[in-house]
């Protein structure tokens, strides 16, 4: 009898709870019912760690807003992950709602949110841009001769290097091994660390050796395949054997930037393939010994000459479903060519900025003066609709490759296919 | 000895139990009693599941480049996705996945709910103990074990001596850790559902054995694991429909790499990563239809316990 | 001879009580051990997190060694500087709305085929299974564009609504498993003493499925609290609105863009687990308690 008014008791609990919970049900936000700018609102939809509160992207919103009081815009803060943002994206701008009116997009995703429809063609004010932008970052945002974003900050790899234990940093990928694996065993560390994980980073990694061996992927306008088999194979057979070496550092084919900047930091690596954001976090960060010993310089290519290193970062685009689309061009084309926010960029979250002045200005910062050594040469990868088809294929054929679980020429053709295929279309 | 068993008396169509006259039900007749109950679950169920299960199937019968929708495709999806050699590959890894953790954590649950079962100094800490690696969210665990597992900076290496041995790196080793996280996250569950069920055992009956002169393992043969039987049911069918499905794991620890691509990733791939939602929905029919199959077996052995009950005294 | 074998018996049985004591000790040694092997297992992984989430800085990162670096409470006000609380806040309410309905729907669905003459229980039973098996992102952009119009989205009914009904299957097939276990004695015996049948239900069944119950409560909490997907797609962003703890830690970013905060990441998993601590021992007790054997016989 107790047991079941105990149990009558719960239920009474129970439901009251259950009450007042539905009472206070969804608290109701204090903005409007998301979606729908009325007025000249604008919505910058961006993730990362710029776009929290406090970060370089809120700033660049609140001088927007001081220059700007008709169209103010706020920021939808995404997710930190690029994939993540990426999906939300795609739902909003899937069910055509006006919610987003700025994209801060991936330099890779150009091509399929075009091919969508969901960009607002920037050609009428490509004059604008185009001559004060880098060229790789203008290149990222076009697609089947169109622009569709403005570049907003750009990123390439560089080579990290101790400088305690290699007096000059190598010029090809055959040197780099070659001190990375007698310096590694003298002092019983791995040689170099990058991004090997099964991913998107493995396959600029990848690509960053392809194309130092001479490859290329597409030709000028995208309408025909350049991939070369040969180079692919030699490239995966490299990594093979540097993996079987030790020159590849243990680890490395579960590596993504961060294992690979713990990796190093810790003084488990004489060299390390990153983005510039390592730069300043290892020295903050890192063990002293690292800390005050260590330096970045160009990748090494297998010619021995130039350098070669993949294209990163983020454009800005106009959605086509946006009710504000003058304000948002004109918001894009700001952030891409007014000196200030560049140079914000640059200074306040070292983030590698697109104008070409700014690196004018800050030669005196290494990482910025070795960005403006590597951009020229930096290769976006193509921003095809369907570059993440191509991408999972390559990781697919090439990850097994490089590990000594599958065939490099097979892998090679498997790729070549991928990339005849997506010109078929 | 107490077990399953069939109603001795039949069921008579107005349901009639054993025993007494029924008493009178206030107008409704116990048929239609059970249509009113299970009404609100079905309805709920209907209402969020059956559209887009629907809306799947048809666009599954569709055509499309990349999100662009090309035409009426017929089966055409459902050939592409049965002749993908990454469909078979996940197929057979998420088969040896499922039957390897399902058996262990069956195991090792068991061992928990017994342990749990007992009467002990501490047994309210060690029952909570037991529970903690189930409520920490998958997404954030499966974070965890790839950063701890991983060789930099290398948690698990360190704390077992091993130096640089790369868990997550090599063939075989890959789908062990796998394997161990979701054993470790969730044999939990499963002790929870065999720890309730032992609750319905009754204690005289085990006094009664042992008057008779039954050992521990003869009672634990003979009376637990019987009388059990529903709940191991429930708890194996649940647990195996959920390892067939095993999306986070594999996906944050090892992105699929040697042959650790389970059907989920295949189908995330397809529907979210490189788009083509006719080929993504065939390979999520497919894959219902897969898990279905497996669920079915189970059901056949389950639904005879559930529904004809038993008696004992 | 009597004496002989009455000083051998005697003999005899201290040498048994000896060896006894002795298979006491070592049984009682062989439990400590495995009780501190189990909550090896379970809790190291636990402590590591605890561990790390102290780290500040990146000696997470820099040193495998759990006690090394320096350790503080930054990164437990990192977390809840970006609002976490109100996340706990979503959780916490989706989740215990989605629990009662469950519990409530469910028991009775589960009491119906248990005991109720229903047709077909077999291919219910197959019905009801199926609804939790199809895969979610598969269902997702359908259920998105139907929440779109429905303005379910970033709202807890958008949330609960689907839980409950994806949950419902493992609800009712661990709560019919405990009706059915209910011996049919107890339940005649209450209907002869004149209790309409709800009566019975709610003074007499459910009672005895009290186990099964609290079960199938904390299964049905802890799914909901931790489900990602769904609510990654209905309640991405604003933690003032809908947001749930597993989608707000998986957006956690570090000071720098590839950055990941890990530190953050562990405290926000500690924060999230106590309370889920508290309520499992909350419950399980519920489910021991529950029921004596008492109760059960006639």
């Amino acid at each position: 009898m107790r047991r079941t008014m105990l149990l009558g008791k719960w239920a009474i609990a129970a439901a009251a709870g259950s009450l007042v919970v539905a009472a206070a049900c969804t608290p109701s936000s204090d903005d409007d019912e998301g979606g729908g700018d009325s007025g000249g609102e604008l919505t910058w939809a961006i993730g990362g760690a710029e776009a929290q509160p406090g970060g370089v992207d809120q700033r660049i919103a609140d001088l927007w807003n001081e220059q700007n009081p008709d169209n103010p815009i706020t920021i939808e803060v995404l997710p930190d992950e690029a994939d993540q943002q990426r999906e939300q994206q795609v739902n909003v701008l899937q069910s055509g709602s006006d919610e987003f009116d700025v994209l801060g997009m991936d330099v890779i995703w150009t091509g399929e949110y075009s091919q969508n429809g969901w960009l607002e063609s920037l050609d009428d004010v490509r004059d604008q841009i185009e001559p004060e932008v880098l060229e790789g970052a203008f290149n990222s945002a076009q697609w089947g001769g169109e622009l569709w974003a403005a570049p907003f900050n750009t990123n390439a790899g560089f080579l990290y290097y101790r400088t305690d234990l290699v007096d000059q940093p190598p010029e090809t990928w055959e040197e780099l091994c070659q001190i990375a694996e007698q310096v590694g065993q003298q002092e019983d560390i791995g040689g170099l660390i990058g991004q090997g994980f099964k991913y998107e980073g493995f396959v600029v990694n990848w690509l960053e050796l392809y194309w130092s061996a001479g490859g290329e992927l597409y030709n000028e306008d995208q309408s025909e395949v350049l991939f070369d088999t040969d180079l692919a194979t030699q490239t995966t057979e490299f990594m093979q054997t540097a993996m079987d070496d030790g020159c590849l550092a243990p680890g490395y084919n579960t590596a993504t930037e961060e294992e690979g900047r713990a990796a190093f930091q810790s003084g488990k690596a004489v060299f390390m393939r990153n983005w510039p954001y390592a730069y300043q976090l290892i020295q903050d960060e890192g063990v002293p010994q690292v800390a005050n010993n260590f330096d970045i310089a160009p990748l090494p290519t297998f010619t021995g000459e130039g350098t070669i290193s993949a294209l990163g970062g983020f454009n800005n685009a106009v959605s086509a479903y946006s009710s504000n689309t003058d304000a948002a061009k004109e918001f894009v084309v700001w952030a891409a060519t007014d000196p200030e926010v560049q140079k914000m960029l640059a200074t306040a979250a070292s983030v590698p900025p697109v104008l070409t002045s700014v690196y004018d200005e800050l030669q005196n910062e290494p990482d910025m003066a070795l960005l403006s050594e590597v951009l020229p040469d930096a290769k976006p990868r193509p921003p095809a609709p369907t570059w993440n088809t191509i991408s999972v294929e390559m990781q697919d054929a090439l990850f097994p490759a490089y590990n000594g679980d599958a065939d490099p020429a097979e892998a090679s053709d498997t790729v070549a296919d991928a990339f005849n295929e997506s010109v078929e279309e | 000895m107490a077990g399953s068993e069939v109603a001795t008396e039949p069921r008579t169509p107005s349901g009639t139990g054993p025993g007494g006259r029924r008493p009178r039900t206030k107008g409704v007749s116990e048929k239609g009693l059970g249509r009113l109950f299970v009404a609100p679950a079905i309805l709920l169920m209907i209402g969020v599941a059956l559209f887009p299960v629907i809306y799947a199937f048809v666009v599954s019968l569709r055509a499309y480049t990349g999100r662009l929708y090309e035409g009426y495709a017929g089966l055409e999806n459902y050939r592409e996705a049965l002749t993908d050699d990454k469909f078979w590959a996940s197929l057979e890894f998420t088969f040896v996945f499922t039957v390897t953790s399902v058996t262990a954590e069956f195991v090792i649950g068991l061992g928990f709910a017994l342990l749990m079962n007992q009467a002990f100094r501490g047994r309210g800490i060690t029952r909570a103990a037991i529970l903690v690696p189930w409520v920490i969210p998958t997404v954030i665990a499966a974070q965890m074990w790839y950063f701890m597992f991983n060789v930099t900076p290398g948690s698990v290496n360190a704390l077992l001596g091993l130096g640089d041995f790369n868990w997550l790196g090599e063939a075989g080793w890959v789908k062990a850790v796998v394997i161990f996280a979701d054993v470790w996250k969730t044999a939990p569950f499963v002790a929870l559902l065999l720890l309730a069920g032992l609750q319905t055992i009754p204690t005289d009956i085990y006094e009664s054995a042992r008057v008779d002169g039954a050992n521990a393992w003869q009672r634990f043969w003979h009376i637990t694991l019987p009388l059990l039987r529903p709940a191991i049911l429930v708890a194996l069918l649940f647990r195996t429909v959920e390892a067939l499905r095993v999306y986070d794991l594999p996906q944050v620890m090892t992105r699929g790499s040697f042959d650790t691509e389970s059907l989920s990733m295949v189908v995330q791939q397809y529907v979210v990563q490189t788009p083509d939602p006719g080929l993504g929905s065939a390979l999520s029919t497919l894959t219902f239809v897969i898990i279905l199959g497996v669920g079915v077996i189970f059901v056949s052995f389950l639904g005879r316990e559930l529904t004809i009950g038993r008696t004992d005294g | 001879m009597s004496a002989a074998t009455a000083g051998t018996e005697q003999t005899g049985r201290r040498r048994s009580r000896g060896a006894v004591e002795s298979a006491t000790r070592g049984r009682a040694w062989a439990k400590t051990a495995l009780l501190a092997v189990i909550f090896l297992w379970c809790l190291f992984p636990f402590f590591w997190l605890i561990m790390t989430s102290l780290k500040i800085e990146d000696s997470a990162l820099n040193s495998p060694d759990l006690f090394q670096g320096p350790f503080g409470f930054k990164n437990y006000g990192n977390v809840f500087e970006q609002d976490f609380q109100l996340n706990l806040r979503n959780s916490l309410a989706i989740a215990g709305i989605t629990t009662i309905l469950c519990v409530v729907i469910g028991s009775l669905a589960g009491y119906a085929i248990a005991r109720l003459p229903l047709r077909g229980k077999i291919l219910l039973l197959t019905g009801i299974l199926a609804v939790s098996l199809f895969p979610p992102v598969a269902l997702v952009p359908p259920l998105y564009e139907l929440w779109l119009k429905l303005g379910l989205l970033n709202t807890y009914e958008g949330l609960y609504i689907p839980y409950t009904s994806f949950t419902l299957p493992l609800t009712i097939f661990i709560l019919t498993t405990f009706f059915a276990a209910i011996p049919k004695e107890l339940e005649e015996a209450a209907k002869v003493d004149g209790a309409t049948p709800f009566k019975a239900f709610f003074r007499v069944i459910l009672p005895l499925a009290a186990p099964g119950v609290f079960a199938a409560a904390i299964i049905i909490f802890v799914s909901a609290w931790n489900e990602f997907l769904l609510a990654n797609t209905f309640a991405p962003r604003d933690p003032e609105v809908a947001q749930t703890v597993p989608v707000a830690i998986s957006q956690f970013t570090g000071a720098v863009d590839f950055q990941r905060p890990i530190g953050n990441i562990t405290a926000a998993c500690v924060v999230v687990t106590i309370p889920m601590i508290i309520v499992a021992l909350a419950f399980q007790k519920r489910i021991i308690a529950g029921l004596t054997a008492g109760s059960l016989k006639g």
